[in-house]
């Protein structure tokens, strides 16, 4: 299509304000995005070429800027949607990636409890998770964090998360914190864009681009469960994990919030999570609520379990548990 | 006389209502995610369910005990060890190996038990039944189902290992469960974990602190 075209079209559009002496905001914002559409068009067909990449990167681009929210695609959306993504991710960083859509597996409900006396402070899980979900190494985000506590303290807020030294410490304990994936989540209630939910198996999952990075989320997290970033995160093409999750660790974009998913990308193969494999201790337990003979369940039912911050009502399906 | 009107009824039973319903909580218990796991009907056929998961590695082998949920299996041991079998050079046969002072078990370092009574070789291991490990009540135990040594002393730990709130489970939480053996993680001759650096640090949350 002839580019020109575009501009008359334009032209025309000013003149008839100007005939008209009343253009309306409305009228003049429906001309404006027929041009547009005209122009994008242009584009797809070559124009612009040098500037924006290749025309199938652009026409890629184009349709992932129009694309729905995850939970209004229909299945085949869905599909579409993540062979456009791995595609883009060939032309624009040369990397194989397999992305998957998996949906939430039926009769699951995802749970989690955190031995306190098994930690030891090793921090084997942060290290795994920064690998397992491609997050930032130039900001150094981490999903886990671990806090060195005294004995008698209850609150990780008191404990003490920047230790480096050799570990365990006598009279010490540890307590990791990580996304609890509340039940009665109120940062799913503070979103502005509906970027944030629940899925059917328990996961609070964020679709990274429909977030604008408002952070009302953050704010609203008691835990301190959600990273911001700051930065354009940073991942070494080799240390990438390639089998990636839409609402898992694809790779995210600066400004968006991300979270833990429970490793969406695995558990709902049926693997667990990265730090609950990476763990020497054995101190973290996952598996489905649902299924009374599960170890979750088990770890309920005969250990002595708490919740951070139960009184707050948000429902956390994490438990800490002593021996 | 007056007769009380339907207003004043309505006051006096004000005070019988906050009696009656002061022992329920004001917030609702019934929908809350322990509610829901506790309402969650069984069974959950997870191996149906999960199309993901791949068959039990052949390195397993069946658990003598069940857990809540049925048979769960566990890794092999034997395969592990370098230089099973023991009655290969442990037998009445005289034997000639070379590098006999590095190959004989010099490197075990034993550090099991309290200071005041530590255990021996001989705790776990006798002369007469070099292949296998002998509880205390002289029952042979296989190499791979040192679980069941383990658990003489540590039944405590050896319950929550059989639960699932001791140890960890490989790769999967669905499909058929395998477990980590005791010494998977553990060195059954000195099995406290040992001090060493974290794999990583948290950066300070703020730059002031």
């Amino acid at each position: 299509m002839d580019p020109r075209k575009n501009n008359s079209d334009q032209m025309q559009i000013e003149n008839d304000c100007r005939q008209a002496k009343r253009c309306g905001r409305r009228d003049f914002l429906k001309g404006a995005a027929k041009a547009a559409a005209v122009g994008g068009a242009a584009m797809l067909t070559g124009c612009g070429t040098n500037m924006f990449g290749s025309s199938e990167e652009m026409s890629l681009r184009w349709k992932e800027y129009f694309k729905k929210n995850y939970r209004l695609m229909t299945q085949e959306e869905k599909i579409e949607t993540v062979r456009r993504l791995e595609q883009l991710a060939k032309i624009k960083k040369g990397v194989n990636i397999q992305m998957s859509s998996r949906s939430p597996i039926e009769g699951v409900l995802f749970g989690y409890a955190f031995n306190v006396t098994r930690c030891e402070g090793f921090m084997e899980c942060v290290a795994a998770c920064v690998k397992e979900n491609n997050l930032d190494r130039k900001s150094k985000t981490q999903y886990i964090r671990i806090f060195e506590m005294e004995h008698g303290q209850m609150s990780p807020e008191v404990g003490n998360g920047k230790y480096f030294h050799e570990v365990p410490v006598e009279d010490h304990f540890y307590m990791g914190v990580q996304c609890f994936h509340c039940q009665n989540a109120p940062c799913i209630k503070a979103c502005p864009t509906k970027a944030t939910w629940q899925e059917p198996d328990g996961i609070v999952v964020v679709d990274y681009d429909w977030c604008i990075g408002c952070r009302y989320c953050m704010a609203a997290c008691p835990y301190y469960g959600r990273r911001f970033n700051w930065n354009e995160p940073r991942v070494p093409l080799k240390e990438m994990t390639q089998k990636q999750h839409y609402l898992g660790n694809r790779m995210r974009a600066k400004g968006q919030i991300e979270k833990c998913t429970f490793c969406v990308q695995r558990s709902r193969e049926g693997r667990m999570p990265a730090c609950v494999e990476a763990c020497p201790t054995g101190a973290r337990v996952f598996g489905n609520l649902l299924d009374p003979d599960s170890e979750i369940r088990f770890v309920l039912k005969h250990k002595k379990v708490f919740r951070w911050k139960e009184d707050l009502a948000t429902d956390p399906k994490f438990w800490y548990f002593i021996d | 006389m007056k007769t009380p009107t339907l207003k004043n009824r309505f006051w006096n039973i004000i005070p019988a209502l906050l009696i009656l319903f002061s022992g329920s909580p004001a917030y609702s218990t019934d929908d809350g995610v322990v509610q829901i796991y506790k309402n969650a009907t069984p069974p959950f056929d997870d191996q149906k369910q999960v199309d993901a998961v791949r068959p039990l590695a052949v390195n397993s082998v069946q658990v003598t005990e069940r857990y809540q949920g049925g048979h769960f299996w566990t890794e092999t041991r034997k395969d592990k060890l370098q230089r099973f079998s023991c009655s290969q050079c442990h037998n009445n046969k005289p034997v000639t190996i070379r590098r006999a002072a590095e190959v004989a078990h010099g490197d075990i370092v034993l550090k099991h038990g309290s200071a005041s009574r530590p255990l021996s070789c001989y705790t776990c291991h006798k002369k007469d039944e070099r292949d296998f490990l002998v509880t205390e009540q002289g029952m042979k135990v296989d190499m791979d189902h040192s679980y069941q040594m383990c658990g003489q002393c540590h039944f405590r730990q050896k319950k929550d290992w059989v639960g699932g709130a001791h140890g960890k489970r490989i790769s999967y939480w669905a499909g058929q469960r395998l477990v980590k053996n005791c010494t998977g993680c553990h060195d059954p001759h000195s099995p406290l974990f040992k001090k060493r650096w974290p794999a990583t640090y948290s950066p300070p949350l703020t730059k002031n602190k």
